[in-house]
């Protein structure tokens, strides 16, 4: 700046002077207008919004009647159709595809049927084990210092846990004993057999137990006293949070057994079902002070039974027939079997419309359920038991204390076969969840060469390896010991619980020829169902 | 038509239990089982054929995948494959 320069060159022509080249001077600065930016204000607008008043209006409204309907989604009969409605089929291309591969199909087909090739060839997926092993032993010694029995096992939803009553079976008509519910988790590290997981007091003898169908934690039991507790072993305070009280409705006799049933008309609640033998049936629904109400009941009385030719002696009149056990159908849920005290199975169904003749009030009007009798055993049954496994020709089981177990057909009076299993009483007979062929019983106390003898043993029995024995007799303990309820674990299909009269319960593996079944199995049960109505 | 007919002789044979056509996205359009079970074989046998078959061109881009048999302890599952389509047939051997 005004600096004069002093340039090797010179510029041509008259030379100003010197001071008037430069000039201080200021010059404006340059502004250049931004293309994008622009002033904000000059694209908004402002604006304003104000809700206007609300208007509202006070109502009440109350329901004063109420109907239940109910909603069942139709099996769609068009369900073929459908699929082919979305799906564009070019018939043209479809039919030269059928034509081009039917022939090497058909060759297939054909070769399939006369081949040998697979004859005996059997793949083992799991490691065979061969023998019966006892895997734990449970007890719980304070129980056992009282002398008190094993009446009910069972296994919970997921299969890890085994719970067990005490009680006593042979109590008599009055007992006030106290009796314990324990659990064991099988499946924690750090298992005490003679510690169980969770032990509930129970002022009265309970009778039997039954685990909820796929609420872990939820457990109902059957008390001497007629009454029904369900038990959630989750709560650490108090784990009673239903019971049916002693009110008019609860039963008269002990109860022997407790079922949870589905109930489709409530949502994923289920309903309890307590037989009993003071001859009611009853199905008890949750109300909300954690009280068990009655929701339909039925009753047996003698008149009521349907009547057959060997049936004609029976005079009981209006006298109520007591039911020892029960057993839903898996595949018609209406339909159940019950056994009862005078020997015989009935078939019952849950649609039943007619009312007995049962002489107790009840809230709920109780019906006769009974529809066919079978033909009896030579002492009380003490278990039935329906087969998961026939769809058509529904089998059954039963056993009591002639030692015998039938296998029966819903459909005929006469069993299909008799088994004499043993000279004892058999207490429960179970079908095996995985092998059609195969059930175990429970046997205890009984006659057997002309004394009184006490030994349990629980039987499998496999009808693929003989009809007439059974394929392995376990012996539950050494010395007297009858075994009085025993249960497989569905979901760990290996596994067999016991309970037996000292108290313990054992959990027997079993090998792997009982939890596999065979590549015929179910053609051989339909075999077996059929052969002997011809 | 005769799309059903070549079906019911295949279906008539000894021994078959169920027979399955499938288009090539998996969809089952011809059937003689209920709806959940074919859209079940329907679903793991086209992926088990198409897994099948990328194996046989895998070892050998010559070669190609012809019929498929599964043969499991309660019966044997046929697939007969194509570009556009996928025959399933279930039979149930003798013994």
């Amino acid at each position: 700046h005004g600096n004069p320069r002093s340039g090797r060159w010179e510029p041509a022509g008259p030379r100003p002077p010197l001071a008037a080249m430069f000039a201080d001077g200021t010059a404006p600065g340059a502004d250049v207008e931004s293309l994008w930016r622009s002033a904000r204000t000059a694209r908004c607008e402002a604006k304003s919004c104000q809700t206007e008043q609300i208007s509202t209006v006070e109502t009440a409204a109350q329901s004063h009647t109420s109907r239940d309907a109910a909603v069942q989604a139709d099996q769609s009969k068009d369900a073929l159709q459908d699929f082919h409605q979305e799906v564009q089929v070019d018939y043209t291309s479809l039919l030269s595809f059928l034509q081009r591969v039917e022939d090497a199909v058909i060759k297939e087909l054909n070769k399939n049927w006369k081949s040998r090739a697979f004859d005996g060839f059997e793949v083992n997926w799991t490691d065979q084990n061969e023998a019966v092993l006892c895997l734990h032993t449970l007890s719980y010694p304070e129980a056992q210092d009282q002398n008190l029995q094993v009446t009910s096992v069972s296994w919970n939803a997921t299969g890890s846990v085994v719970a067990c009553s005490y009680g006593r079976l042979d109590g008599g008509d009055w007992s006030t004993e106290k009796s314990y519910v324990c659990t064991w988790n099988l499946d924690r590290r750090g298992l005490n057999p003679q510690h169980p997981d969770l032990v509930v007091d129970v002022p009265s003898s309970v009778m039997c137990l039954a685990f909820h169908p796929s609420q872990p934690a939820l457990i109902a039991g059957g008390l001497f006293s007629g009454e029904l507790v369900v038990w959630d072993t989750s709560r650490t305070e108090d784990p009673v949070i239903w019971r049916t009280g002693m009110t008019d409705d609860t039963h008269t006799d002990p109860v022997y057994q407790v079922n949870w049933l589905p109930d489709t008309k409530h949502g994923n609640n289920s309903r309890l079902l307590s037989v009993s033998t003071d001859g009611k049936i009853l199905v008890w629904r949750e109300e909300q002070d954690g009280r068990l109400a009655l929701a339909e009941g039925f009753a047996m009385v003698a008149q009521q039974i349907p009547r057959s030719t060997w049936l004609k002696k029976f005079t009981g009149g209006e006298a109520a027939v007591g039911v020892t056990s029960l057993s839903f159908s898996h595949f018609d849920h209406r339909v159940f079997i019950v056994g009862v005290e005078g020997g015989y199975s009935l078939k019952c169904s849950t649609a039943a419309e007619t009312l007995a003749l049962h002489p107790t009030r009840s809230s709920v009007p109780l019906r006769a359920p009974a529809e066919l009798a079978f033909s009896p055993h030579g002492g009380p049954v003490y278990s039935v038991s329906c087969s998961p496994f026939h769809r058509q020709v529904n089998l059954f089981l039963s056993c009591g204390t002639d030692g015998q177990v039938h296998l029966h057909s819903m459909l005929q009076t006469q069993p299909l076969i008799s088994l004499q299993l043993s000279k004892k009483y058999l207490f429960c007979v179970r079908w095996s969840p995985v092998r059609p062929l195969v059930f175990a019983a429970a046997s205890g106390e009984g006659n057997c060469n002309k004394h009184f003898c006490f030994i349990g043993d629980v039987y499998l029995f496999d009808f693929e390896k003989s009809s007439q024995k059974p394929a392995i007799s376990i012996k539950q303990a050494a010395g007297e010991c009858p075994v009085y309820c025993l249960e497989f674990n569905i979901k760990q299909t290996q596994l067999l619980a016991a309970g037996d009269a000292t108290g313990t319960v054992k959990v027997w593996q079993l090998s792997s020829d009982f939890t596999e079944q065979g590549p015929r199995e179910l053609n051989r049960l339909e075999q077996l169902a059929s052969e002997i109505t011809d | 038509a005769e799309v059903e007919e070549t079906l019911k002789r295949i279906q008539a044979h000894r021994g078959v239990v169920a027979t399955i056509v499938v288009n090539a996205e998996g969809i089952p359009i011809r059937t003689t089982l209920d709806n959940s079970t074919t859209v079940q074989y329907a679903g793991l046998l086209h992926q088990l054929t198409m897994k099948a078959r990328s194996t046989v061109r895998d070892i050998d881009p010559q070669n190609d995948l012809t019929f498929l048999r599964i043969r499991s302890k309660k019966h044997e599952i046929m697939v007969a494959p194509d570009k556009e389509y996928l025959l399933i047939v279930i039979q149930n051997p003798c013994e």
